[in-house]
């Protein structure tokens, strides 16, 4: 048995971020594997406890700017509940439209860097050019297209002119089709089904032992989504099915994160319909007295939970976070172990891990 | 709902010998949280147990030095278990010499990067871990970051923002607004 | 061996990309330059490269964390000269929301010759694009080769997106007639992008753009709107321009017409939050320092 370092670094555009595994081998075969965490660490833990609960809104933002607003609004969410703040219904659903909109760009961002891995290019180029409907809807609506800066303490900061309002139902629409194609293309193209039909498996078991959260839980049939456990602003009042799969290889973590995808534009259709007149934000500087809470939220890799602990300035006492990939990590040791080595890059994107959030 | 939280505290005090009094609290949403405290710092690990009986799953460990307790250098852990939707929060207190809790690895799986993750930051050991490696800090930064930093942070902090916004001010000192 | 530059005036130039500990939302976008044809960097005559022996332009994203820092400037040091660092996000330029942390060890200028800024957090690929130009033109030039007019593509770059947004969050504009000197901006800002100075004539507001998140949080705390965002999102930047990107304004002391002591002024958008409007009364009252207002209105001083 001979121990190989593979490096999956900083200069593949297959792995935007920088993350190293060292890899033990036998011949081609992947016999145990090792995550070398930090390369982007920041030490946000220590600076969110320097800053005060304001200016942590836009910090949490970027702890990774692919869930990005699940961040802001999970923590505002934490210090709602411990001022005893009921955001205004309109601005429930305002935050859910930005959830699930950063759910279906993050969601297409990776099914586009598994189609470049597996080499389909035209497939890698299309998901590209279908997420930048929704890089375009981010921008007009919110200003930019990556960090929303959606949320405030007591609701939102942003709002939907009717007008805007029907450009948002006008690109949900062109989304449709698009997405609909883009799961028969994942799922039936030879090429694409060759490379991740019973690859990197993780059983149910396996998913239970380790905790395991998000797309990768429910592709290895674990019936959990937080928006159903633990509903969380609007969804209470949102219908959807969650998308779960039982073989838990690669292929049924594709498919659960572009039928999610799909989901996500009907629950923001919903949204719209639903939403009533209204302000969007509770009360402009609140008061937020000592206390402790915490808060959950579906992120598009799944469970991120929040504690906060407040002692009556507008300083955070403690703040901690975790982060739905930090938990998926440690199922690669199970899902590499027996895999060709050249299959590393696929199966690590498969679980569509997070670097920037899990490093912090 | 209700049962389900007196089975809670029913499983504790039968795996730890405690007698644990949990406060339960009901959002708008009718999501629950529960918290409550461990008087020994090793009952985590049979209490574990009895959370893994319900079907339980740990969710988070917050390591912190609270405000209060400063001074006298006692740590706490509070840890975040899942059951089915409602997250449970046990905390316990590290004495300040010698503050050390046994590891949950044994009970689950993911506690080891939890672990590893308040590991490094601060002083708490941590026995039987099977991995006690640095996770996320550099090997050049000092171990048990936060407490070596807090108490110093007024250095940590300044020195580069003051060095930028010198060299703004100086190349802006003509200026007006436009 | 490269061959030599002075007649590669249609050279395809090799972008080559570092992530110094980033978010990952500057890489994402420059992942669109490589993949999206709008935004495709060959219609700029180059395109990215693995591998840092070919390239010609380094893109850096991220801090700079204390973790990567000697990968990073390996990474670098394997780039052949003549090359050219174009510095994607405030990030790099600046630490931006990151600096002062322990585990930050940037700006990338205190170890590297950085030659372009793209400021934005993250910036549009329109952004990063323009910066590429800069860079691109920068590279030539020092080769001794002419330099073409823009391309079609960098113009086409101005202005607005496809869909015609204007809602992108830019430069922030600061309106000192409007300003109450609450500081609440300062107080908000994530990225220690505002500062007030007192001076003797009055008082002075600097944002640096290099350390701003673009997240609008001042703006929204602002209770006079006196800080709005506006949609010029072309920020890129040689790196001699690096502090004097900012916006600035000063709100000019007055006398009390009471008592002659200098005062901040009490700008009129306040007066309509707080009164609803301006009567008489009001008008009068705010030429007066808080001293002089109080002994006019409740006949002396109270402490």
């Amino acid at each position: 048995m001979s121990t190989k370092t593979i490096t999956l670094g900083p200069s593949q555009l297959a792995l935007e971020e920088p993350m190293y595994f060292r890899v033990e081998t036998e011949g081609e075969i992947v016999a145990g594997i090792d995550v070398m965490a930090g390369q982007v660490h920041r030490g946000m833990e220590h600076l969110v406890m320097k800053r005060n609960l304001y200016q942590n809104i836009t910090l949490l933002e970027r702890l990774c700017s692919l869930c990005s607003n699940s961040h802001p609004s999970t923590f505002c969410t934490a210090v709602e509940e411990i001022a005893g703040i009921r955001i205004p219904l309109r601005a429930e659903y305002l935050r859910a439209i930005a959830d699930e909109i950063k759910r279906i760009s993050s969601h297409l961002f990776n099914s586009a860097v598994i189609a470049h891995i597996t080499d389909r290019a035209s497939i890698f180029k299309q998901a590209m050019e279908v997420r930048e409907i929704m890089q375009n809807t981010k921008e007009s609506i919110y200003g930019n297209r990556m960090d929303l800066a959606a949320n405030c303490i007591g609701g939102v900061r942003y709002d939907l002119t009717p007008e805007s309002a029907g450009y948002l139902t006008k690109q949900m629409e062109r989304m449709k089709e698009p997405l609909d194609e883009l799961y028969r293309l994942y799922t039936t193209d030879p090429a694409l089904r060759e490379r991740s039909e019973g690859v990197g498996v993780l059983s149910r078991q396996n998913a239970v032992d380790c905790g395991v959260v998000g797309p990768v839980a429910r592709a290895s049939g674990i019936d959990y989504d937080v928006r159903k456990k633990s509903p969380y602003g609007a969804y209470d009042r949102l219908c959807f099915t969650t998308a779960v799969e039982t073989a838990g290889d690669v292929r049924a973590r594709i498919m659960v994160r572009l039928r999610e995808a799909r989901e996500a534009v009907s629950l923001i259709d919903q949204c719209l319909v639903a939403m009533p007149a209204g302000p969007v934000w509770a009360d402009a500087l609140p008061e937020i007295p000592a206390g402790e809470a915490i808060a959950k939220s579906e992120a598009p890799r799944g469970e991120l939970i929040y504690y906060l602990n407040t002692d009556g300035t507008d300083m955070p006492l403690r703040l901690k976070w975790r982060v739905p990939s930090f938990m998926n990590w440690d199922a690669l040791k199970i899902m590499l172990i027996g895999e060709h080595i050249a299959d590393i890059p696929l199966i690590v994107n498969s679980i569509d891990p997070c670097i920037s959030c899990t490093d912090r | 709902m209700i049962d389900a939280h007196e089975n809670i505290a029913k499983a504790l005090k039968c795996s730890t010998g405690e007698e644990v009094a949990v406060t339960w609290r009901l959002d708008r949403k009718g999501v629950a949280t529960g918290w409550c405290r461990l008087r020994e710092a090793a009952g985590i690990l049979p209490a574990a147990r009895a959370v893994a009986d319900l079907k339980g799953r740990l969710s988070m460990v917050t390591a912190y030095l609270p405000e209060a307790t400063k001074h006298s250098g006692v740590r706490e852990l509070a840890y975040h278990f899942d059951l089915d939707g409602t997250t449970l929060t046990i905390r316990i207190q590290l004495p300040p010499e010698r503050a050390q809790v046994p590891s949950l690895t044994p009970v689950f799986r993911s506690a080891d990067w939890n672990e590893r993750e308040f590991m490094e930051l601060y002083d708490i050991k941590v026995t039987g871990h099977p991995d006690p490696r640095r996770l996320f800090l550099d090997e050049s930064i000092e171990p048990a970051a936060f407490e070596r930093l807090i108490p110093y942070s007024t250095f940590s902090n300044g020195a580069s923002s003051k060095a930028l916004w010198d060299r703004v001010f100086a190349d802006n000192d003509h200026k007006e607004s436009p | 061996m490269k061959p030599s530059h002075k007649h590669l005036s249609s050279q395809v130039l090799r972008l080559y990309r570092i992530n110094a500990g980033s978010c990952n939302g500057c890489d994402v976008e420059l992942a669109v330059t490589a993949s999206v044809s709008r935004f495709d960097v060959g219609s700029l005559g180059c395109s990215y490269t693995e591998n840092p022996a070919d390239a010609h332009i380094v893109l850096i994203t991220g801090p700079l964390t204390v973790r990567v820092r000697e990968k990073v400037l390996r990474c670098y040091a394997e780039v052949p000269e003549p090359k050219i660092i174009i510095l994607v996000g405030v990030c790099p330029i600046s630490g931006g929301v990151f600096r002062d942390s322990y585990a930050v060890s940037g700006p990338v200028d205190r170890y590297l010759p950085v030659d372009v800024n793209v400021p934005g957090c993250p910036p549009r690929p329109q952004a990063v694009l323009a910066g590429i130009t800069e860079a691109a033109d920068l590279w030539r030039a020092r080769q001794g080769i002419a330099v073409a007019s823009p391309t079609a593509v960098t113009s086409a770059c101005q202005g607005q997106g496809a869909n015609g947004t204007t809602g992108v969050r830019g430069r922030m504009r600061f309106t000192a007639a409007a300003c109450v000197g609450c500081r609440m901006c300062e107080h908000v800002c994530a990225g220690g992008a505002i500062r007030f100075q007192e001076e003797e004539t009055g008082l002075r507001f600097t944002l640096w753009h290099n350390t701003c998140a673009f997240c609008g949080m001042c703006s929204h705390y602002c209770p006079t709107k006196a800080l709005t965002a506006t949609d010029e999102w072309q920020m890129a930047h040689r790196q001699e321009e690096k502090y004097r990107l900012v916006e600035q304004g000063i709100i000019p002391l007055v006398p009390c017409t009471g008592c002659g002591v200098p005062m901040l002024p009490v700008a009129a958008e306040l007066l309509r939050i707080v009164y609803r409007g301006v009567s008489r009364e009001t008008e009068r009252l705010k030429t007066l320092c808080t001293e002089c207002r109080q002994k006019q209105s409740i006949g002396g001083l109270r402490r």
